[in-house]
């Protein structure tokens, strides 16, 4: 019964099945708005359906990429995968084992779907053919008149790595689970991060700790920060930051920091401008850097002496119509367009641009300067290096396996009536046609004879592709 | 779009669409003459393509790699170069372009509907991860295409085989066994272009988005039509499915592609890789 059990688990066909119903998986996460990725889509959802989303939420597929039927399903992919890589060891053994129990008589050998004699000129006796085989990559051996000859030889066991390359993928990922740190940082120019978890930003969510590990010991300045932009389009975002043993870092979009095994990828440009309020005395009543998330046309708001303000803001401030606009992303022309407004009530309504006072009610607000603040993202995991490894192995693996594959010929030298022939049997993995021009093409050339050869296709020019 | 991009690839709209028709033509009518002409009048529109592609590179300052549009153009460019090459070393293979050309004839259209406006490169891709995600993704698509053209010409010849007057067309082509020979060979060569395509990206994504796999549904999709031809692959090998099977699910496969590289951005606004500013 276990026997069965396990003949079932470890074949191909339920492979197949796996990756259907992961696929299937895949497919509804696509169509199912997912709680953990678009966290807005599935509340808008929620509050448009509660009954069907109560009842998908139930069966888990709001979450699905980490349900108990997801993970259930991995859990099998990856059973499967070590059983069947467990059961093909012995058989790739075989396969890239070399002995004189393979050479056969090439015009009766089974599975070699090639087969040819060439008269052999003067002078060529078998000794040279494997010779000439040798020196274009096949490994022989020969038994009296007799060889075997493989190339790439070794190619079976591509197969073992890339299926490996799936396992260490799992080990990196699962170290990654279990040791993620994640959190936004805010920090503005002229701010430093000494590494906190309270400096760490609560919105959009408060930090993840890893369950095993620290939050990252990382400590740095952020010197400046300079957006580049070229019309409506983003084309750069530097930062400079000075680190604890005062060297300077300066990163960008796709440059990320990293130090601790962290990373601090920019995920958000903002403005931080110095406001000042003043009373109708000109004292100055309050002051700070304000932090906005206001580009791009968000809007935002702040407290200050009892008022609420709400802000616009247009990075090359232009009237059209009368109405407030910006003409590009670019700030060349930075304008804040403030309301202002005191219990929920408003009382005034201005632009306010650098250096620039707003009055309202007797009092003036000024604006001093308009520093930049980013946000990171901060993601620390050890599992990275194990899954890249994952991924580059797999490349090499598949591209081993499928490209340098396996060919295999069966050769005699045979002296008939002062004659000598050579009779050759070939076949390769994957291939029936591509092999047979090949080997057609190696043995032309091995025997000296011109392409021009009757048993080359004439309709089929000399480029199989 | 400039004056001279809009006005090439006009034209190489055009030239596409009388060589998809010449092809429907050449198979209809029963006329193989035609073909060689065809080929010559699709490496006509490749030109006024690459001409096309220049004038908006000199535009913007890079070779067209986001959005809708720039995929759709450059794409389109790799299907149609590579179909002209492989003809070109095996006149038997010209008929390709009887699947590639029409494929890519839509592509344009889909693409030049999807806001061709002229923008700098984006700080999100100016990375050299770009070029190697983006060049082996687009060899995978042309190589998926062409294993679904030649799936195309092996059904048709198959049916024609089985008809009592033959149509010369067909003759021109590959044998059965050759063509589903070529199906494997082109889902093999997109499936490592594929695999290399995914390595880059989730390098790439580490650095961009601060995770290497975020279920992004192109992500999700792109492993979805992976796992399509890595299936393919192992039906092939293990259980021995050919010829028309084959032929069938390299066909159905590349609809994971192409939903892959338009469908999603076409139907969702929240994935990561829309790259276009404005």
């Amino acid at each position: 019964m276990i026997k069965k059990i396990i003949k079932y688990l470890s074949s191909l066909r339920f492979t197949i099945l796996l990756i259907c119903l992961l696929g299937l998986v895949f497919m509804f996460g696509l169509w199912i708005p997912q709680k953990s990725l678009v966290k807005q889509l599935y509340f808008q959802w929620q509050a448009n359906s509660p009954a069907l989303v109560a009842f998908l939420d139930a069966l888990q597929l709001t979450d699905i990429y980490t349900s108990p039927i997801t993970l259930t399903l991995w859990g099998l992919f990856f059973l499967n995968l070590a059983l069947v890589m467990w059961q093909r060891i012995p058989l790739i053994k075989k396969r890239i084992a070399i002995s004189e129990a393979k050479i056969t008589d090439p015009m009766s050998a089974a599975g070699y779907p090639f087969k040819k004699s060439y008269p052999l000129p003067d002078g060529m006796d078998g000794f040279s053919i494997i010779a000439l085989l040798r020196k274009r990559g096949f490994t022989v051996i020969e038994s009296g008149p007799g060889f075997y000859g493989v190339k790439n030889r070794l190619s079976p066991i591509a197969f073992g790595l890339f299926h490996l390359s799936f396992f260490l993928i799992l080990i990196g990922g699962t170290l990654s689970i279990y040791s993620e740190f994640y959190g936004y940082l805010d920090i503005a120019e002229g701010e430093s991060f000494q590494g906190g978890l309270e400096q760490y930003s609560q919105i959009p969510a408060p930090p993840s700790l890893a369950k095993i590990g620290s939050p990252p010991q990382v400590m740095f300045t952020v010197k400046k920060i300079v957006p580049l932009v070229s019309g409506f389009t983003e084309t750069g975002l530097k930062v400079d930051l000075l680190d604890r043993r005062g060297r300077d870092h300066e990163i960008d979009i796709n440059r990320p920091y990293v130090e601790d095994s962290t990373t601090f990828v920019l995920k958000g440009l903002g403005m931080s401008p110095l406001f000042v309020l003043k009373d109708p005395a000109g004292k100055e009543i309050d002051g700070a850097y304000v932090r906005l998330d206001c580009l791009k046309g968000k809007k935002d708001s702040f407290l200050m002496g009892g008022f609420e303000f709400k802000v616009k803001f247009y990075p090359d401030y232009v009237l059209e119509d009368g109405k407030a606009a910006t003409r590009s992303l670019e700030f060349k022309n930075p304008v804040f367009d403030i309301a202002v407004e005191r219990d929920k009530k408003q009382i005034a309504e201005g632009s306010l641009v650098r250096n620039g006072v707003l009055a309202f009610d007797g009092y003036r607000l000024e604006m001093r300067e308009i520093p930049f603040w980013v946000k990171f993202t901060v993601s620390k995991e050890h599992g990275i290096p194990i899954i890249f490894s994952g991924f580059f192995l797999a490349s090499l693996a598949v591209i081993w396996r499928l490209i340098w594959y396996r060919r295999e010929i069966v050769g005699k030298v045979q002296d008939e009536g002062g004659e000598r022939t050579l009779e050759v049997a070939g076949r390769s993995e994957f291939y029936k046609s591509l092999a047979e021009d090949e080997f057609k093409k190696l043995f032309s050339g091995i025997v000296g004879k011109s392409l021009r050869d009757e048993e080359l296709n004439p309709s089929l020019n000399s480029h199989p592709y | 779009m400039t004056y001279w991009e809009t006005i090439f690839f006009l034209i190489t709209l055009g030239i596409y669409a009388l060589a998809s028709g010449g092809y429907i033509y050449s198979l209809v009518f029963k006329n193989p003459r035609v073909m060689p002409k065809i080929t010559f009048l699709v490496a006509g529109g490749l030109f006024a393509q690459t001409v096309a592609i220049g004038a908006r590179f000199a535009a913007t300052g890079h070779l067209p790699w986001s959005g809708d549009y720039e995929s759709a153009l450059m794409g389109g460019w790799i299907i149609v170069g590579a179909t002209l090459i492989v003809g070109w070393r095996n006149r038997s293979l010209q008929g390709l372009g009887v699947a590639t050309v029409p494929l890519v004839l839509i592509m344009m259209g889909f693409g030049y509907m999807r806001n061709p406006v002229l923008t700098p490169m984006a700080a999100s891709l100016k990375t050299f991860w770009l070029y190697i995600h983006v060049y082996f993704a687009w060899l995978a698509f042309g190589a998926y295409a062409l294993a679904m053209a030649a799936a195309v010409l092996y059904l048709l010849k198959r049916k024609d085989s089985q008809r009592p007057v033959r149509n010369p067309s067909y003759e021109s082509f590959p044998s059965l066994d050759r063509l589903d020979e070529l199906i494997f060979r082109y889902i093999v060569f997109g499936f490592i272009t594929d695999t290399i395509m995914i390595t880059a990206g989730a390098i790439w994504a580490k650095d961009l988005w601060g995770s290497y796999w975020s279920w992004d549904p192109v992500e999700t999709w792109s492993l979805i039509s992976w796992l399509s031809y890595g299936i393919s692959i192992h039906l092939r090998v293990t259980f021995g499915w050919r010829e028309t099977r084959l032929a069938w699910l390299a066909i159905a496969a590349l609809s994971t592609v192409i939903i892959t590289f338009f469908g999603v951005t076409f139907i969702v606004n929240t994935s990561l890789h829309m790259f276009n500013v404005r």
